[in-house]
């Protein structure tokens, strides 16, 4: 292979503190951490459920009425449940409105038997779990906290929607994608101990009481034209990690003290009770941690002093935090693991993210290297101990949901580089710590957390080579997000421009203001492909005749039919939020997202500083290349009639493969820069983003428009026929706003500028550009400068994000056959990246086909792609 | 012939990274005056747009081509769809066809639409410092196009690169030499009579147009390569002449350009005398070993990797 000449990359005219990979020693202890986490089987938790269940019985009671007339109806929900989810059918709309009834009933009930504020005994509950959840140490590493009680595994939330679970919770060992281990023990109490006492007042139960639309149930797990995500549970969060390091949980608590002395309600007195006993638990949580590490230290004292050392080093950091500020580099890492364990004992594994941490870490950082008693070995050791943890949980995902979300990403952000957002212009932020991170994750290599780089025009260019030499190496890490696109993005949401030049990434691409906002970011997904195929439905549309008038008409169908959609989502995420104020206040998130101890109002009732929701328009290039395909055969070439066209399409193109075989090969794609099916992209963007955000959520915030997928494109795709595009039916869609497989036949830089097209300022809530690259173009110090060039060029054009998989489709293809010699593979999915092993079948099947291109993307040239 | 408003182009690839560089757009211009048994692009000698058919691409049992061809050129046999000597390149058949089976290659771009065309990626040229390379075909052919395109091209910025085989009159390329950046010139054989064997012509009027080139003290930088084709240009006695030569011209290097055999699948597509050698392209050492054969006459040649 020929060497690339690259033309300069900008000056370095900044502090170079870029250190090569090679710059750091083998570190085995991560080494050991890998392998101890790849060999983990996966197991179900269910201490959260078990432990709080026991304490809300006590602190929120059932009443007695409650408690004999309930059981009847949980065994009817419970064979309801089973029905609907196994066959997918709809529940009946009297069994609807007859369990709308009683759970209106229950709530009374509860409301009535209500001894203390709801948000006490929450806080209450999770007290009672925190000082009795098991602690477990494991070997080699340097901070400890056990997000749940398996080494790799995924909580049950049975206040949200746990009880989801219910029907397949005896599968759960066997089933073929994402297994989990259960003893019969744990299946037992959540159906006779737990779900019974959460089937009436979980978030999923109540979200329809506060529905105007009876049909809500049937239309989430219908699963065919949007998908709504928060009865999950809340998620999607970056919590105030430099306030708990600055002030720790003790000063917290003195915050809420004094809050509390001025209270102007009993809801706000309330709120500051609740908070002081999360506070107060978290900091007993420390505590005996501390008082774990040293018993465990005693013990291998005889056997393993040095191991014994670490933990009572581990004892002493644990007095300390997450009580009192920190002092020290490692102080500052435990602290934000123990709250960030102690969060997910309250909320969802799903996004909650960890925010600019090379800039809030590193005073810490800075002041242990300045009196020498850290170097960059020990510093790499300990932030890949960080990693090592934030990839020990896991999402619980239902079978659906598994399809919508596979790949099991807890989606955690971590955020670094970018600029200060003080000063005039914003200097370049990036520190040392910002290439440590980097070089512990290269090191980690696991499918989490996500790291996020904010790339702009000054980036030193140690850090972009070497970021971009492990993009080269694979694994879909770090994803790259432009800084002069994004800004402006959270400005046009009403975020200040100190706080939008702070944005760090929330979960997998989505761009949000950190610490001090509930952007609940991943509530929803709408299918776009779903609303299009809805109007093409229409007779009277099908035979609108007139052909110049044919794509107006279709496209005011298309914005009307959009809009109803739109309002249904929003309507049932509504609903879903007010359960969440109503029903499940979250004190311990809520002392930790700035704005709530100000407000003394919960995050879910409004209090963060910002509060927004985010919903993504999925399947954009389907929708682009249908309405393309139809103004060039039916308008243009006038080839044949719509409603032609359309029969061919009802029929899955049978019998029409020569129809098909045009559509697919001769109608040009969104994603090679052809002009028409780009500006459709365009178009409907915009469209979607305009209909978004005419809503307010329930917190009085804007609905922000997205465009990343997860894997819903493909969920949506398995329940859409097929589409004018030529997409056969219950294919996948096509991935965030990446151009259909296959459609990148034009090499990157036609399918990078495509994509500029579709953003903007419009785009508040991240877009995911998954680009696809091969390990031969990219890997290297060549490639790295190569990609590099790629990305400076698709920033300069407008460009908002892109992550680059690259990946050898043969790798590929040998894992989806031989998983076992593939483990530890990682690959990235969308605004996440996953072992490949985890992934569905059709997922697998996807990344194959995304990584083969529909004919070569780059190839030597001196030959014509005849 | 391509005139000054338009020229047959076939192909313009974006994203190349071997063809000068940073990332470049290549534009492949149509016709050539040489025949180059190990021709790369064999679809590109004609001057004329002409139809390609490509039989793996072809739909079972679709037929729809098989009664539009006014010349009675199409058969009903997926493997052999054209008979060549009747087809007149005339295109009629290419629309009918749902699957790019049948293609044309090539067509008429006017300046404005090329301009269009490499100015979508100058974002990415920016970047990494790249540009568009004119190749082909012998690009120089089209000339007066070019004269009117390069200026305008130039003036956008861009960093123009001309990959040619030199065998034409020097008046032709003379007038692109101002808005040129670098040129990538190929030098196939050494002697006379080989030259004239292996790709119909002799390299007199070649010689000529490198030595008018290399005469000059200003103007686009200069690389000279060679394709090299395993049993054909690269004896001793053909090293021995070619070195000479350049020796005699005062190169002291040259980039060699290793094998490979993709075209010989292109042959069944298209209507051409042109036909497979069934060289396999040779392992990495055989261009180590050929990097010492060219050291020891005097020439730096450099074969990539
Ligand atoms: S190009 Fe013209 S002459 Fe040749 S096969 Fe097609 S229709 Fe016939
Ligand atoms: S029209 Fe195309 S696909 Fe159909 S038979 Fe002819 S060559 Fe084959």
């Amino acid at each position: 292979m020929q060497t690339v000449k690259m033309g300069p990359a900008p000056s370095a005219a900044v502090a170079n503190h870029g250190i090569p990979a090679s710059g750091i020693p083998a570190l085995p202890r991560l080494e050991r951490l890998r392998e101890a986490i790849l060999a983990a089987p996966y197991g179900l938790c269910t201490q959260k459920a078990e432990l709080m269940t026991e304490a809300m019985r006590v602190e929120a009671p059932q009443s007695r009425l409650a408690k004999h007339l309930a059981p009847l109806h949980f065994d009817a929900l419970r064979k309801a449940l089973e029905d609907n989810l196994a066959s997918g059918a709809p529940v009946e709309r009297w069994q609807l409105q007859m369990s709308k009834r009683l759970q209106e009933l229950w709530l009374r009930l509860d409301q009535r038997a209500q001894t203390q504020p709801l948000v006490v005994s929450f806080a209450k509950a999770l007290a009672h779990t925190l000082a009795r959840a098991e602690l477990q140490i494991h070997a080699d590493e340097l901070l400890v906290g056990n997000p749940t009680r398996h080494r790799v595994g995924a909580a049950l939330h049975p206040d949200y929607g746990g009880m989801l679970l219910m029907p397949e919770l005896d599968r759960l060992d066997a089933r073929a994608v994402n297994p989990m281990r259960t003893t019969p023990g744990q299946r037992w109490r959540l159906e006779h101990e737990v779900f019974p006492f959460w089937f009436s007042r979980s978030v999923m139960a109540r979200g329809p009481l506060f529905a105007a639309d009876l049909e809500l149930p049937n239309k989430l797990t219908e699963g065919r034209r949007f998908v709504l995500t928060q009865f999950a549970g809340i998620s999607h969060v970056t919590p105030d990690f430099p306030r708990v390091l600055e002030l720790g949980f003790v000063g917290i608590r003195e915050q809420l003290r004094e809050a509390r002395r001025d209270a102007r309600s009993d809801e706000q007195a309330a709120f500051y009770e609740a908070g002081e006993i999360v506070a107060s638990a978290v900091i007993e949580f420390g505590a005996r941690w501390s008082r774990r590490c040293a018993d465990e230290a005693r013990r291998l004292e005889p056997s393993d002093p040095a191991r014994a050392a670490e933990l009572r080093e581990l004892a002493q950091i644990l007095a300390r935090v997450p009580a009192h500020p920190a002092r020290s580099f490692h102080e500052a890492l435990q602290s934000v693991i123990s709250t960030w364990v102690a969060v997910h004992q309250e909320s969802f594994q799903h996004g909650v993210s960890f925010g600019r941490v090379d800039q809030y870490l590193w005073p810490y950082y800075e002041r242990d290297l300045a009196a020498g008693r850290i170097d960059r070995a020990r510093a790499v050791e300990l932030l890949g101990c960080v990693l090592a943890k934030a990839s020990e949980q896991l999402p619980l995902f239902n079978q659906m949901a598994t399809e919508f979300f596979s790949g099991l990403s807890s989606a955690s952000g971590l955020t670094l580089g970018g600029t200060t957002n003080h000063g005039a212009t914003g200097a370049d932020a990036s520190n040392e710590l910002t290439s440590l991170w980097l070089l512990a994750y290269d090191r980690m290599r696991l499918r989490q957390p996500n790291l996020h780089l904010r790339l702009h025009e000054r980036s030193p260019r140690a850090l972009r080579e070497l970021a971009f030499e492990i993009i080269g190496r694979g694994g879909g890490q770090p994803a790259l997000f432009n800084e002069a696109q994004i800004i402006p993005a959270l400005r046009e949401l009403g975020v200040s421009d100190e706080d939008a030049r702070n944005f760090s990434i929330v979960g997998c691409v989505e761009w949000g203001v950190p610490y001090s906002s509930f952007p609940a970011a991943g509530a929803g997904f709408i299918s776009l492909p779903a609303v299009l195929d809805e109007v093409l439905r229409e007779p009277t549309l099908r035979s609108h005749v007139a052909l110049s008038s044919l794509m107006a008409t279709i496209w005011s169908a298309f914005c009307e039919r959009l809009a109803e959609t739109v309002c249904e989502a929003v309507a049932g995420n509504d609903a879903i939020e007010r359960a969440h104020a109503q029903c499940r206040p979250t004190p311990l998130l809520s002392i930790l997202v700035d704005g709530c101890i100000e407000a003394g109002r919960d995050v879910t009732q409004a209090g963060a500083r910002y509060d927004s929701t985010g919903i993504q328009g999925v399947g954009l290039a389907d929708v682009a290349d249908s309405l393309a395909a139809i103004e060039e055969l039916v308008v243009e070439q006038g080839r044949l009639s719509l409603a032609e066209l359309m029969r061919a399409v009802d029929l899955d193109f049978r019998g029409h493969d020569q129809l098909r075989s045009r559509l697919v090969e001769k109608v040009p794609k969104y994603g090679q820069d052809h002009g028409r099916p780009e500006r459709w992209a365009a178009e409907v963007a915009r469209a979607y983003a305009e209909e978004l955000r005419r809503h307010r959520n329930p917190r009085g915030g804007p609905y922000a428009p997205g465009f990343w997928s997860m894997t819903t494109h493909v969920g949506f795709g398995a329940r859409l026929g097929a589409l004018p595009s030529g997409r056969a039916a219950g294919r996948p869609l096509a991935n965030g706003v990446s151009p259909t497989n296959g459609a990148d036949s034009r090499g990157p830089t036609a399918s990078l500028l495509a994509v500029t097209g579709v953003g903007g300022a419009h785009v508040s809530n991240g877009l995911a550009l998954n680009e696809s690259l091969d390990p031969q173009l990219a890997g290297g110090p060549t490639g790295a400068a190569l990609v590099d060039a790629l990305t400076r060029g698709y920033f300069a054009a407008g460009g908002m994000q892109v992550q680059y998989n690259v990946i050898d489709v043969n790798e590929l293809i040998d894992a989806k056959r031989y998983p076992d010699r593939h483990r530890g593979l990682v690959v990235r999915i969308s605004g996440y990246s996953a072992y490949f092993n985890d992934l569905t079948p059709t997922m697998k099947d996807e990344l194959i086909a995304r990584a083969s291109h529909g004919r070569p993307g780059a190839q030597v040239s001196t030959e014509g792609a005849l | 012939m391509s005139g000054a408003d338009a020229a047959v182009v076939f192909d313009v690839q974006r994203f190349s990274i071997h063809d000068g560089p940073g990332i470049r757009t290549v534009v492949f211009f149509k016709g050539c005056a040489l025949a180059c048994r190990w021709c790369q692009n064999p679809e590109s000698r004609r001057a004329q747009p002409e139809l390609a058919y490509h039989a793996d691409r072809c739909l079972p049992g679709c037929r729809l081509c098989v009664s539009v061809c006014p010349e009675g050129a199409i058969l009903d046999r997926m493997n052999e769809r054209v008979r060549w000597d009747a087809c007149t390149h005339c295109g009629a058949c290419v629309d009918t066809c749902p699957s790019d089976a049948l293609v044309m290659v090539g067509e008429q771009w006017t300046v404005e639409r090329l301009l269009d065309a490499v100015l979508a990626d100058r974002h990415f040229y920016e970047a990494s410092g790249g540009g568009v390379t004119l190749s082909g075909g012998e690009p120089v052919l089209a000339s007066d196009f070019l004269s009117a395109f390069l200026p305008r091209a130039k003036q956008a910025g861009l960093h123009l690169t001309l990959e040619t085989s030199g065998h034409y009159p020097f008046a032709l390329l003379e007038p692109l030499l101002p808005e040129l950046d670098l040129i990538l010139f190929d030098v196939k054989a050494g002697g006379r009579e080989r030259h004239l064997d292996l790709v119909g012509h002799d390299n007199h009027q070649v010689l000529a147009n490198l030595e008018r080139l290399l005469a000059r003290d200003s103007g686009p930088e200069l690389e000279l390569r060679m394709p090299v084709v395993p049993g054909l240009n690269d004896g001793d006695a053909s090293l021995d002449q070619l070195c000479a030569t350049l020796r005699g011209l005062g190169v002291e290097r040259l980039t060699l350009l290793p094998y490979n055999h993709l075209w010989e699948a292109k042959l069944a597509r298209l209507d051409t005398k042109q036909t497979a050698l069934g060289i396999s392209p040779p392992a990495k050492d055989y261009y180590r070993a050929l990097e010492q054969r060219f050291a020891a006459r005097g020439v730096t040649g450099l074969a990539p990797g």
